[in-house]
């Protein structure tokens, strides 16, 4: 069984593998692991290669795990975390800890052996979207979890393996995690003084000095954040102030594919193709619990961001959280709002 | 003039560099291989560098010349820079202030391919001493507020030259990260009026399944929390809040701890990238810090951050650190 464990200085939980442990031999070094690509195990009409599905959109007439789908949701081979269990929190000396439960879900973006999701269709990427919201609302119904956390680890320097299938991921975990939090406190701390959302704010400055603005669609804006802690760092907001990501109706997961589709591929065409992530931050499980603040629906507003992979985060960056951006984000918004994707 | 810039959200400083901005093709994402020419950190080259602020070198020579044996210079591409004030200012919701601070190199030896477990011991008892040396000037300057050492080798860890070398930057301000541990560690102490590190250190003595090195003065060790497989952390027994007040006994007792434990991990990985970050407490009037207690912390580069750490900051770990600390005491060489 995989363990939580608290640090005990900062608060910050961390996933300790026992039974997935790895010997040292098992860690390539970076430069020498060339990203040797594996066979696909995603492709249609390889459904027996995976684990059993979770969801699907596919035709009425065609069977789970067989071919005809045009999305598919998976367990992970290799979870971080397992859904069976109890979380028996526990001391340890000083130290505090629980058992790893939670859920680890791959979400195969399409039928075809593409990679990059900006090559995906925008209505196909809008399936991805109502997949997203359709696992979290079940994944709400499980009481032991507190988040999910929807991401995308593209390329081999950005986590996404060796398998070029488009694919993203979710985690259910059992508390929610500390980055999630920090920006939840800082939004409701700016809510409590002002009484406005801190992102409505910053998409009405953003759109006033359009300096970081990369697009402004029906529905969202593409902005390079003012402490952008990459180059080429940008995020996708709803115009429209929502907490919570699922309450996104069918037009605007329509428009949000269209955006996404548009700045993967500028990504794409400007710098060359770079490994990225990309996170979906978005409201907590909102269950009602004594001393939880009610004024999440007003304070937080979900968004998405897009990290590309460019540089090497280093030492300094990990002690201290300090990270150096070497590119001003107006300079990359300028970049990007110039490359032209039709 | 670079900036530094402060997330509205979650209060995370940056630093945006104005001046000499990259273009879209300066950058790289294939592993890269070290820049060929001449070393700027090797003998004969010191004119490559900025002139040196402090050196040990042999009483016959002259500074900038060869004959040194541990060379402080400052960066060459600083993060921040040096003269001017902060000037704090507000831009509509966004705060920001001048990229103020100091950033030198520390040229650890002038051999060009010795790491520390190849230096003698007096030679990293020389490079320890110049970081005190050094962190004890910079505080001097009262705009400090933060002194932030640490080391990057190899270019899966962000080195940029091959040569060994360890990196100071002063900040005018005390990092976000720093300051969530000087405020657990504070919050410890509030409650309990002990060091919460000096606790940790008492666990870990009688739990002794994590140790890899002990001396009289430090412990080395793999943290029940690790957010990297096989990280390290090295500690000094004794309370003590800054590193650079170490007491000069202990000195000889870090290098060689710090040279034990870097060969082990040389030993099970093939001269694997790695980072390492001094914590010691904030300077200059910042207060809260009795229940601080300067480390090392040590971290070879294995694995790749993504997605799920970067928006979680859940780390996830697949060696324990019970198992890596077993791996690092046998210190058997695995694979090539």
């Amino acid at each position: 069984m995989p363990e939580l464990r608290k640090d005990p200085i900062i608060g910050r939980w961390v996933i300790i593998a026992t039974e997935r442990a790895k010997r040292p031999d098992q860690f390539g070094t970076q430069a020498q692991q060339g990203p040797v690509e594996k066979p696909c195990p995603f492709c249609e009409g390889k459904e027996s290669q995976t684990p059993p599905e979770i969801y699907a959109i596919r035709p009425k007439f065609t069977s789970p795990n067989s071919p005809g789908w045009e999305l598919r949701v998976v367990p992970s081979i290799a979870p971080f975390l397992r859904v069976e269990g109890d979380l028996e929190r526990r001391g340890k000396g000083l130290y505090d800890l629980m058992n790893g439960i939670g859920a680890h879900e791959i979400i195969i973006e399409s039928n075809q052996h593409i990679d990059n999701m900006a090559d995906l269709s925008e209505a196909q990427i809008s399936k991805v979207i109502t997949c997203y919201i359709d696992r979290i609302i079940d994944l709400e119904k499980d009481r032991r979890f507190k988040y999910v956390l929807v991401f995308k680890n593209y390329g081999w320097i950005a986590g996404g393996g060796r398998i070029k299938h488009a694919r993203s991921q979710l985690i259910a975990t059992p508390v929610n995690p500390k980055r999630v939090k920090e920006e939840l406190v800082g939004a409701r701390h700016y809510y409590d003084y002002h009484e406005r959302c801190v992102f409505c704010d910053l998409i009405k400055q953003e759109l006033e000095s359009k300096d970081r603005l990369i697009l402004d669609v029906d529905g969202f804006i593409a902005i390079t954040p003012f402490a952008a802690r990459f180059p080429f760092e940008v995020w996708i907001l709803p115009k429209k102030h929502s907490c919570d990501f699922i309450n996104l109706d069918m037009s605007m997961r329509l428009e949000l594919g269209r955006i996404l589709k548009k700045i993967l591929s500028k990504l794409k065409k400007g710098l060359n193709d770079p490994p990225y992530n990309y996170i979906l931050h978005t409201a907590p499980f909102r269950r009602q619990k004594v001393g939880y603040w009610r004024s999440i629906d007003y304070d937080y507003h979900w968004h998405i961001e897009i990290i590309p992979r460019l540089t090497r985060v280093a030492g300094f960056e990990w002690g201290t959280g300090f990270y150096i951006c070497p590119l001003p984000p107006e300079d990359a918004a300028k970049f990007l709002r110039e490359v032209d994707v039709g | 003039m670079s900036e530094l810039r402060r997330d509205p959200i979650g209060g995370r400083w940056v630093i945006v560099d104005t001046d000499h901005p990259n273009k879209p093709e300066d950058y790289e994402h294939e592993a890269h291989t070290w820049r060929g020419g001449a070393c700027p950190f090797c003998y004969g080259n010191e004119s490559l560098t900025p002139p040196e602020i402090e050196s040990i070198r042999d009483s016959h020579t002259s500074p900038n010349t060869s004959g040194w044996q541990v060379r402080v210079v400052a960066n060459k591409f600083p993060a921040l820079q040096i003269e001017g004030d902060l000037d704090r200012r507000g831009v509509g919701i966004y705060d920001m202030s001048n990229g103020i601070g100091a950033h030198e190199v520390l040229i650890e030896s002038p051999y060009h391919h010795k790491d520390i477990p190849d230096l003698l011991n007096p030679e990293i008892e020389n490079i320890i001493s110049m970081l005190c040396r050094r962190a004890l000037d910079l505080i001097k300057d009262k705009r400090f507020k933060y002194i932030m050492v640490f080391k990057n080798y190899g270019p899966a860890a962000g080195a940029s030259l091959e040569h060994p070398h360890t990196q100071m930057i002063a900040l005018p301000m005390v990092p976000k990260n720093v300051m969530e541990e000087i405020k657990g560690a504070y919050n410890y102490f509030e409650y309990r009026e002990r060091c919460i590190f000096c606790d940790l250190i008492r666990q870990e003595t009688q739990d002794k399944e994590r140790i890899i090195f002990e001396n009289k003065y430090f412990l080395s060790f793999c943290p029940f929390v690790s957010r990297f497989p096989f990280e390290i952390w090295i500690i000094p027994k004794k309370h003590n809040g800054y590193f650079c007040h170490m007491p000069p006994e202990e000195i000889p007792a870090l290098a060689s701890i710090l040279k034990d434990t870097v060969s082990k991990v040389k030993n099970v990985f093939a001269n694997p990238a790695y980072n390492f970050i001094i914590h010691s407490s904030p300077i200059n009037g910042e207060s809260g810090i009795e229940g601080y207690h300067w480390h090392i912390e040590f971290m070879p580069k294995l694995t790749r951050v993504a997605g799920f750490e970067w928006g979680s900051g859940f780390y996830i770990v697949p060696t324990p650190p019970e198992l890596a600390a077993k791996y690092l005491r046998e210190g058997t060489t695995y694979g090539t």
